[in-house]
């Protein structure tokens, strides 16, 4: 149930098993089911979600209706809306599920009482933090100057099996194109 | 829009946990109906579906995976059943609010089963160190559900528990429902709560009450 949580956790920061024992006891186990959501744009985001199995994505929506995918999550990823997450303001952001999951959840309050029975956790959430800005500085300057086919394949690296989990025209959202473009993109580098 | 919580309802079939799944259709929720006897859960499902077309609702075969998948749990079962139930879902109630309604009558309903010092919602947590148990629905009766107004007034619903947050989201449950909301205290107030309607349930027997009778606070 927290197999791959912990796998993650000690692959940041070595934890004893006293530790983990005390983590776990905060954790909340979470099944949800394809097109499911877990936030709603205008919440407060109050978790942390942890992908033990399954895929989802957060998404924005724009005023003509149009959705604007921000990251797709698989096994081993953490997804929430951190902006909502640490300032308590309402979510700008959905996140919904594209395959039965299996979550681990961590709420603000278990976030606290860890941090206060077990403080090298803070090490993994200051990692975790700085992980999330790393990609999404990495993200802004793909989608501002890389090369389309560049692009893509950074994309691909990231994500590796997510071309066969998840609908062209989600990875089309993802990267800011039109269906048609990604569907040419693709086409060209599978002639070369 | 606000995101569908899923609730759990263990012991789907009774009295007391098929008037909360009827009454709690009617709110923005999801509800995973169980029962030990599968058989009876179906005809609960459809009737809550006839009478409310857009109600989210469905059984569900296994209780461990429809804690797993709840973000509330209501445990609808005889306090005598309590234990059996804590023990199947304690690993995927962890963190979740657990909703205990039962009254541990003894036998003869001369009064409870349960020690002076302790209650059946105070015995669950103990079960479920890691949930957040609330006590709540114990002193409404599975009639006044559909008639949660009762000679003009609505009937007061108490709640008692130790996580102000999960107090909050089983208060705006009990409003879904139709009662009126009041936080008492913390999960050792359940002794009292228990014990009002160790007594709601003698006097009834005694006045005839028909089993359609609740508190109400009168105040200023």
């Amino acid at each position: 149930m927290y197999e791959l949580f912990f796998k993650k956790l000690n692959e940041k920061v070595s934890f004893t098993q006293e530790e983990q024992d005390i983590i776990r006891d905060y954790l909340t186990p979470k099944k949800i089911r394809k097109r499911q959501y877990l936030l709603q744009e205008g919440e407060v985001c109050k978790m942390i979600a942890f992908v033990e199995k399954g895929a989802l994505r957060s998404y924005s929506v724009d005023e003509k209706g149009n959705e604007h995918i921000i990251q797709f999550a698989l096994e081993g990823w953490t997804i929430s809306d951190l902006y909502s997450f640490l300032t308590g303001e309402p979510a700008t952001y959905n996140i919904d599920a594209l395959e039965d999951s299996e979550l681990v959840l961590i709420s603000k309050s278990a976030q606290e009482e860890i941090l206060k029975k077990c403080p090298k956790y803070e090490t993994y959430t200051r990692l975790q933090v700085t992980g999330a800005y790393l990609a999404m500085q990495k993200r802004l300057t793909s989608i501002i100057s890389q090369p389309l086919e560049e692009r893509y394949n950074s994309f691909i690296n990231l994500y590796p099996d997510i071309v066969q989990r998840v609908p062209q025209h989600m990875i089309a959202s993802y990267m800011g194109l039109k269906p048609e473009t990604l569907s040419r993109l693709r086409k060209k580098i599978a002639e070369k | 829009m606000q995101t569908k919580q899923t609730i759990n309802i263990i012991g789907a079939t009774g009295n007391m946990g098929s008037a909360i799944s009827q009454n709690l259709s009617k709110g923005n929720y999801r509800l995973l109906l169980y029962a030990r006897d599968q058989e009876k859960i179906e005809p609960i499902v459809n009737e809550i579906k006839n009478a409310n077309p857009a109600a989210d609702v469905e059984a569900i075969d296994s209780n461990y995976n429809g804690c797993w998948e709840a973000d509330i749990i209501i445990v609808a079962v005889p306090y005598g059943a309590q234990n059996e139930v804590a023990e199947k879902i304690r690993e995927v109630a962890n963190q979740k609010i657990v909703i205990s309604i039962a009254n541990p009558l003894n036998e003869t309903h001369t009064g409870l089963a349960t020690a002076p010092d302790t209650s059946a919602a105070e015995e669950l947590q103990k079960l479920l160190p890691n949930s957040k148990v609330i006590k709540a629905f114990n002193t409404t009766f599975a009639a006044d559900f559909s008639m949660p107004v009762i000679d003009g007034k609505q009937v007061d619903a108490f709640i008692a528990g130790n996580d102000a947050e999960a107090l909050q989201t089983v208060s705006e449950l009990v409003s879904t429902v139709g009662f009126n909301p009041i936080i008492a205290g913390d999960l050792t107030v359940s002794r009292t709560l228990e014990n009002m309607q160790l007594l709601l349930i003698q006097l009834g027997m005694k006045y005839n009450y028909n089993w359609l009778a609740g508190w109400k606070i009168l105040h200023n």
